[in-house]
């Protein structure tokens, strides 16, 4: 029998470092190795917006207990997109054919669906995440048998920085060296390459960027896919998440807009938190460049360049955002309260019985209540 | 009835006979010494069953010594938990909780009720995967395991941990209705743990190193610059609160301790301190943690927590339920510069001052517990307390800080708290003349 074998394993098998060699070729001849153990690693991306197993609730997405038995955009409680509703019209359900496809494409998948995720590009990891859910009942319990196969313990988490196997007999105290660094004489000296894994943080003079670039047509398509959910198609905030565009002179206003271009002091602020925190959910998920063609992206939303725009290490020091000027030194202790030499009033201090001049505006303050909008977001 | 009494059966069958009559007599004898007591104890009213029977927790066993290896309160304190505000922020995973102060007494708060704040839910690391590295200008930078921590010198300090936006809600006037909610982004533990200074010894300072860049290992990767005079004055990295390990809430297994400073500054999770020249200017101190003033400049490095205060019962969540007569008041005081001198309470809204007991342990940069007991009318009364701290600085009232600095600063709101008592004992935040 003739077997059409593709051997492009690494188009098949992206650029996880999570799947090894033997897991690829096996993928690519099309054997089935789906691991739900390696599925539950991969599912933590998912879980920024889904909850999946005992008590899960509906969160920004809808939990998905038992996502492969009950059908598509019928889980209670939640409100699905007018484009998914559409489909499960058409006749929609969830099956492992189905899940693939709309979990490497959402957006190509089906246009308009709520979960703007860029894709899962493995298709070993979208094996192993739809095995995983797979195994989630519709009571969120869970049915027992996850894959034991060669996969599972060649996609292992390699943390070679566990103690030692117990069978290694433990040294004599008087063997153990000492370093010779420092006072104590503790720790050790850090390799270069563990120096520049955790050295992500960048300073305004443009100390710590990394080679690269980045330009504002890139960063839409980027922005669309990853950032938009949250923080608004036009970087006006959806919700509650926040917004990142306009607010310009609002700043003296009863409610100020704080954005990267109505308030933030510097633009290497923009690049070291989208660098080290975005997508929320999925940190350190964006590579150099991403980041340089969010960032310009994120510029062009506030009108501080335009569309040909193109963001480098080269020229990122000379973008200077509007408000960087408008930022002072704590100077509380000139407020006239601060002094320390004043006399505490203790009689009669103030003229006339106290009148109530305002009453709480929340007056339960618990989880179910939400008639009161309060005084703005805290984040 | 006894052995006793029946083996003297065999010995006087009339034994019983005189025991029994002598037992009626002495019955008599008893009732006739009620009689003499009565002026002492109540004959008009019906007793109280709970005393009068034998209750199910005076007669039954209740769980043994094996059923509870990591205790937790009684059930019937079931409601003395933390709680937040879901309509706050956006996820769960990036936002706060408060502290129940309204049910706590003393200075020291319980592991499980200490406020959480994180940006990226709470990391789970194993102690043994975690490390501290230390780069930057120094001459080596270095990587340390949790064990190498634990054999640098230990100190226990009790400090206080105040997230800057505490009370932040209510700039705009009287908003949550209760202080767990309007000051419970604060607690006070007491943490074991190193000096910073040791561990930037080991790696040797440069001379140039002005700046400190602490980083967590969580998925914010939380970041705050620290002038070298903090880090090498009292900031600690500590693994231990109230004795045992941190909590993974908290920062398990390590997090940073910068005393007196805003809360955000106490890097949870910590997996590194940069060493450099210059502030980094990262997003918690530019776009977060800067004080917007009315005329549209923002305060930024604003650290240092100020002196405050807040009664903590009565309180919204803890109404007066006995009626008039002798009332205790109680509250917390602490203040980023120092130890808290004096508490003054008033009942009139400012009108008039007494000066409270202050009644625990005094720490710098650590909470003080504050009584005030007092005979109460039954009449409505606006309570406020105002703390003086060790450098003579007075917690002022909110008006005061509105008028210097607008509405929209957000942060570092110390102002004096008002509750309006009523009288029939419920209480409620208010703005009042």
């Amino acid at each position: 029998m003739m077997i059409a074998v593709s051997l492009n394993t690494k188009a098949l098998c992206g650029h996880s470092a999570r799947i090894t060699a033997a897991v690829c070729i096996l993928a690519s001849f099309g054997v089935s190795a789906a691991d739900s153990q390696a599925g539950e690693n991969v599912f933590k991306q998912c879980s920024a917006c889904h909850e999946a197993g005992p008590d899960a609730s509906h969160r920004f997405g809808p939990q998905l207990n038992g996502i492969l038995s009950r059908g598509a955009g019928n889980a209670d409680g939640y409100t699905y997109s007018a484009a998914l509703n559409d489909r499960v019209s058409a006749g929609l359900t969830w099956d492992e054919d189905t899940l693939d496809a709309y979990l490497k494409a959402p957006l190509t998948y089906m246009p308009g669906t709520k979960m703007a995720y860029v894709g899962l590009q493995d298709e070993v990891d979208r094996d192993n995440v739809i095995a995983y859910l797979a195994t989630i009942n519709l009571d969120g319990s869970a049915s027992g048998d996850s894959s034991d196969d060669a996969a599972s313990s060649a996609v292992a988490d390699s943390s070679a920085s566990g103690p030692a196997a117990e069978a290694a007999p433990r040294p004599l105290a008087i063997d153990v060296p000492i370093p010779t660094h420092g006072v104590l004489h503790l720790g050790r000296p850090a390799t270069e390459e563990e120096v520049a894994a955790w050295d992500i943080d960048i300073r305004p003079d443009g100390k710590g960027l990394p080679p690269g670039k980045g330009s504002v047509l890139t960063g839409v398509d980027i922005y669309d896919a990853q950032c938009a959910s949250c923080h608004g198609v036009f970087g006006e905030g959806e919700g509650r998440w926040p917004i990142l565009a306009g607010g310009f002179d609002t700043l003296t206003d009863a409610r100020p807009e704080k954005t990267i271009g109505s308030y933030w002091p510097y633009l290497s602020t923009v690049y070291d938190y989208v660098r080290r925190a975005m997508p929320f959910g999925n940190s350190r998920s964006l590579s150099d460049d991403d980041v340089y063609a969010l960032t310009a992206y994120l510029l062009y939303l506030n009108d501080l360049v335009d569309e040909s725009f193109e963001l480098t290490d080269q020229n990122f020091a000379q973008v200077r955002l509007p408000n960087e000027g408008n930022f002072i030194a704590d100077n509380r202790d000139e407020e006239s309260w601060f002094g320390a030499a004043q006399e505490a009033c203790m009689n009669d201090c103030i003229e006339g019985p106290a009148r109530v001049m305002q009453r709480a505006r929340v007056l339960d303050v618990t989880p179910d209540s939400e008639d009161e909008d309060g005084g703005g977001t805290l984040d | 009835m006894t052995d006793k009494i029946k083996n003297d059966d065999a010995a006087s069958p009339n034994r019983r006979q005189a025991l029994k009559a002598g037992l009626q007599l002495g019955g008599l004898a008893a009732g006739a010494t009620v009689a003499g007591n009565s002026l002492a104890m109540d004959t008009t009213k019906p007793s109280d069953p709970l005393i009068t029977e034998i209750q199910d927790w005076n007669r039954y066993m209740g769980d043994g010594v094996d059923s509870n290896p990591y205790g937790s309160p009684s059930k019937f304190e079931a409601d003395i938990v933390r709680r937040d505000v879901a309509w706050l922020t956006a996820d769960t995973k990036s936002s706060v909780n408060f502290t129940p102060i309204h049910a706590l007494d003393g200075i020291i708060t319980p592991n499980g009720l200490c406020f959480e704040r994180h940006h990226g839910g709470v990391a789970q690391i194993a102690p043994s995967d975690h490390r501290l590295m230390i780069n930057g200008l120094v001459d080596t930078p270095l990587v340390f395991t949790m064990e190498d921590l634990a054999r640098f010198p230990r100190e226990n300090h009790t400090y206080f941990l105040e997230c800057a936006a505490n009370s932040g809600m209510e700039w705009r006037g009287a908003q949550l209705n209760g202080c767990q909610f309007t000051h419970g982004m604060v607690h006070n533990v007491v943490y074991t743990g190193v000096r910073l200074k040791h561990l930037l010894a080991e790696a040797g300072v440069k001379v140039r190193g002005k700046w400190l860049l602490p980083e967590g290992a969580d998925p914010a990767h939380m970041t705050r610059s620290i002038p070298m005079e903090k880090a090498m004055d009292d900031c600690l990295v500590v693994f231990k609160m109230n004795g045992e390990a941190l909590r993974p809430e908290q920062g398990y297994p390590i997090r940073l301790v910068v005393p007196g400073w805003e809360g955000n500054m106490w890097v949870k999770w910590l997996r590194r301190i940069e060493v450099g020249d210059k502030p980094w200017h990262q997003r918690e101190e530019t776009s977060k943690y800067t004080d917007l003033l009315d005329d549209g400049l923002a305060r930024r490095f604003t650290w240092e927590m100020d002196v405050k205060s807040v009664i903590t019962n009565p309180s919204p969540q803890a109404p007066i339920m006995h009626g008039k007569g002798r009332t205790v008041l109680t509250g917390m005081a602490w203040s980023g510069h120092g130890t808290i001198q004096r508490v003054d309470v008033s009942i009139d809204g400012g009108r008039n001052w007494l000066t409270s007991r202050l009644d625990s342990p005094s720490f710098s940069k650590s909470v003080h517990r504050f009584y005030y007991d007092f005979d109460w009318d039954g009449r409505e009364m606006f309570l406020q307390s105002r703390a003086i701290d060790s450098n003579g600085h007075i917690q002022p009232t909110k008006d005061a800080l509105r008028r210097a600095r607008g509405e929209n600063s957000i942060y570092h709101n110390n102002g004096i708290q008002t509750w309006h008592v009523r009288a029939d004992g419920s209480a409620e935040n208010v703005e009042i003349s």
